[in-house]
């Protein structure tokens, strides 16, 4: 009886040191996340998007100040982010191979990928772009207003978004803090919470 | 009993410890923190955005200062004339959350920084055991962060940055290098200036 105790408080504490080791984030004490299922806010994006990555969410590039409704895609991973961050920082080299691995299994016309950067102003969010060489598009928040919407969540936070075809409206499928332990294995969670195929051509 | 609780103790301490251990072992230089960092961190609540009166203006020879550096020797703000654009980052305080958030941003524009000839120097009124407590556990920075404690705060007073409550402001001082200020921002202490603008006035030094 006493052994088996014994492990049992050793299996709680080894997994409690785990999961303190797993969440890399910087925390929010205000983060309010919108739940999974929930309606997700039509936001009111800003930034500096090339033709490029304009054409890459379905937005017109005149269009300095898009709603999020306007992008064109069934599902969107919009990841909060800040460049003062060192969580987003080190995750930025692994969020851009999710977005090569996004294209790579063939569901780049399935999910797009987007950041926001909380708090960050354009220059702060072209500073991080150029530092990482993020390929995927990059939207301002100077002023919190984005975040707030978005539950003052703490970063990096991934939030999978499903379009509603009929009213463009987006609801959360995937709620998430932290940064991803791999890029395969989200996109994997990100593929079976989307009903995707969990993987296509490599 | 006493075996059977002290044992799984014991084991917690070593697996937390080891938690920490890992997670410091992943840090790099001036990109990571590890995740005891962060609930290190003192909140103060909302100041008094600003609480000082400027002693300089834009087109003034800048106070010279010796002050002690976290890396050991001193930072001489002269020895910096002919040499480098200096800007002078001065912070509240070691372990408060924006300022705990402003410098490890700092730490991932070195190139912007160079591009432009210039060097940070963190200034805060924390002395050096804080400070170097509180930068090891950024993660490291890459410029010189040095020490107005002693006698206090008395660099941040020959700016005008010395708040009544003897913290410093959240102020920036941009240098040329003839010595001279070019563009200061004493900012609402609970808010981070836009590095966005601060490079817009680098730019103007060339």
């Amino acid at each position: 009886m006493k052994r088996i105790l014994s492990i049992s408080l050793l299996m709680l504490v080894l997994t409690a040191a785990s999961a303190a080791l797993a969440l890399q984030a910087s925390e929010a004490p205000q983060s309010r996340p919108i739940p999974e299922g929930s309606a997700f806010p039509n936001l009111k994006l800003s930034g500096n998007l090339s033709a490029e990555q304009a054409a890459y969410l379905g937005l017109a590039a005149s269009d300095k100040n898009p709603r999020l409704s306007k992008i064109k895609a069934p599902f969107v991973l919009l990841e909060v982010f800040s460049m003062y961050c060192p969580h987003c920082q080190r995750e930025a080299p692994a969020v851009n191979e999710l977005y090569s691995l996004i294209e790579r299994r063939g569901l780049a016309g399935a999910i797009k990928l987007a950041g926001l950067g909380a708090g960050n102003s354009l220059a702060e969010v072209e500073i991080f772009r150029a530092k990482y060489g993020l390929l995927f598009p990059l939207f301002c928040d100077p002023e919190l207003t984005a975040h707030q919407a978005v539950g003052s969540v703490g970063t990096p936070y991934f939030y999978l978004l499903a379009k509603d075809k009929k009213t463009g409206a987006f609801t959360v499928k995937l709620s998430r803090l932290g940064r991803m332990d791999s890029p395969e294995q989200f996109l994997d969670e990100l593929a079976a919470a989307a009903g995707l195929p969990k993987a296509g051509a490599q | 009993m006493k075996r059977i609780v002290s044992a799984p103790l014991f084991v917690l301490l070593c697996a937390l410890s080891l938690a920490q251990a890992a997670s410091a072992a992943q840090t790099a230089p001036g990109a990571d923190q590890p995740a005891s960092f962060q609930q290190s961190i003192y909140a103060p609540g909302i100041l008094k955005p600003v609480d000082s009166a400027l002693a300089v203006k834009i087109g003034d020879k800048a106070p010279d200062f010796t002050l002690p550096s976290i890396s050991g020797g001193k930072v001489r703000l002269s020895s910096y004339q002919g040499v480098k654009n200096v800007v002078l980052t001065f912070v509240p305080a070691a372990w408060t959350p924006v300022c705990s958030g402003q410098w490890p941003g700092y730490a991932i524009v070195k190139d912007v920084f160079d591009k432009y000839d210039a060097t940070l120097v963190g200034v805060t009124v924390d002395n050096i055991p804080t400070l170097y407590s509180w930068v090891t556990q950024m993660g490291g920075l890459w410029f010189p962060v040095v020490s107005d404690f002693w006698p206090h705060g008395a660099t941040a007073k020959a700016y005008g940055l010395l708040r009544s409550d003897g913290m410093a402001e959240r102020a920036l001082v941009l240098i040329d290098k003839q010595g001279i200020i070019r563009y200061i921002d004493v900012h609402d202490i609970n808010t981070r200036p836009d590095l966005g603008v601060l490079i817009e006035e680098m730019k103007k030094l060339k």
